[in-house]
């Protein structure tokens, strides 16, 4: 549809975001160049960046329930989480620069920023929880293949001392264990 | 394969547990990480209220007490995969 339009008018149409129109049609409109400025005022801002990145924030923090199912290739799911989180930060950026850098109008900032803010707590949180997982220490002269464990005595529940060669001992059905797997664990539960 | 679970837990903490999750293998106690110091995986601080407690590891150890197989998570959430230990385990002479 062509038509010509008056400057007064032009003006009167622009004054109002909620246009009845998209911005594809306007540009079909044969009404000259529009101002960069008027172009920035029918666009609709849009946060979905920002919805991206809360969402990549929390998947990145869900992850952690994934160790609970213990599924194959457990190890790589530390490294999931960390590369969800730092993907989310790029479009939490990206959802604040749309709200918030000039000539952008003013919608919404609160909730970009309420977004943001939660966002950004869920990925402080997964790259700290990467971070302190895998704070151990390095163990170097802890016993390797080949090489002998050293002995111990420790109480059992009951309290009863057992060494590493009681372990060993025949159980209930007269077989001697051929292996004893030691399971150091962190305690605490 | 006989598993044998080693913690700083008291055998009271440790019998509670083992009641609870209906645990039929050996827990054992090591309050004073005596034995976790000597196996060297005292991590120090690294419990709750800054305790010394063990790193997480795994040994397979024969009946001549070689160490067969070993397992030292990079990552305390990571658990070892019980195929892995019994594919260890399988391979050991018959005793």
């Amino acid at each position: 549809m062509r038509r010509e339009w008056k400057q007064d008018e032009k003006s009167e149409l622009f004054h109002n975001v909620d246009l009845p129109f998209t911005r594809h049609e306007v540009v079909r409109f044969d009404s000259g160049t529009l101002r960069a400025d008027m172009q920035d005022v029918i666009e609709r801002p849009s946060i979905s960046a920002v919805w991206w990145g809360f969402a990549l924030a929390l998947s990145a923090m869900l992850c952690n329930m994934a160790f609970f199912i213990q599924p194959p290739a457990q190890q790589s799911i530390p490294w999931l989480s960390l590369s969800l989180a730092l993907v989310a930060l790029v479009f939490v950026g990206k959802g604040l620069w749309q709200v918030f850098a000039p000539p952008r109008i003013r919608r919404g900032r609160i909730l970009g920023s309420i977004l943001s803010i939660f966002s950004l707590l869920l990925v402080a949180v997964a790259v700290f929880t990467f971070f302190s997982a895998r704070a151990l220490p390095r163990s170097a002269s802890a016993p390797q293949v080949g090489q002998k464990a050293p002995d111990f005595t420790l109480a059992d529940t009951t309290g009863r001392p057992v060494s590493l060669d009681q372990l060993f001992a025949p159980a209930a059905d007269g077989n001697s264990p051929k292996a004893v797997l030691l399971i150091f664990y962190r305690g605490y539960w | 394969m006989r598993p044998v679970a080693i913690s700083v837990d008291a055998p009271e903490i440790s019998r509670d547990l083992s009641n609870k999750a209906g645990y039929s293998f050996t827990i054992l106690s090591d309050p004073n990480a005596e034995v976790i110091r000597r196996y060297d995986l005292l991590h120090v601080r690294g419990g709750p209220d800054g305790h010394d407690i063990a790193r997480p590891a795994e040994f397979l150890v024969d009946s001549s007490k070689v160490v067969r197989w070993v397992n030292f998570t990079e990552d305390i959430r990571v658990r070892a995969k019980a195929d892995e230990m019994l594919a260890a385990a399988k391979g050991l002479p018959e005793s």
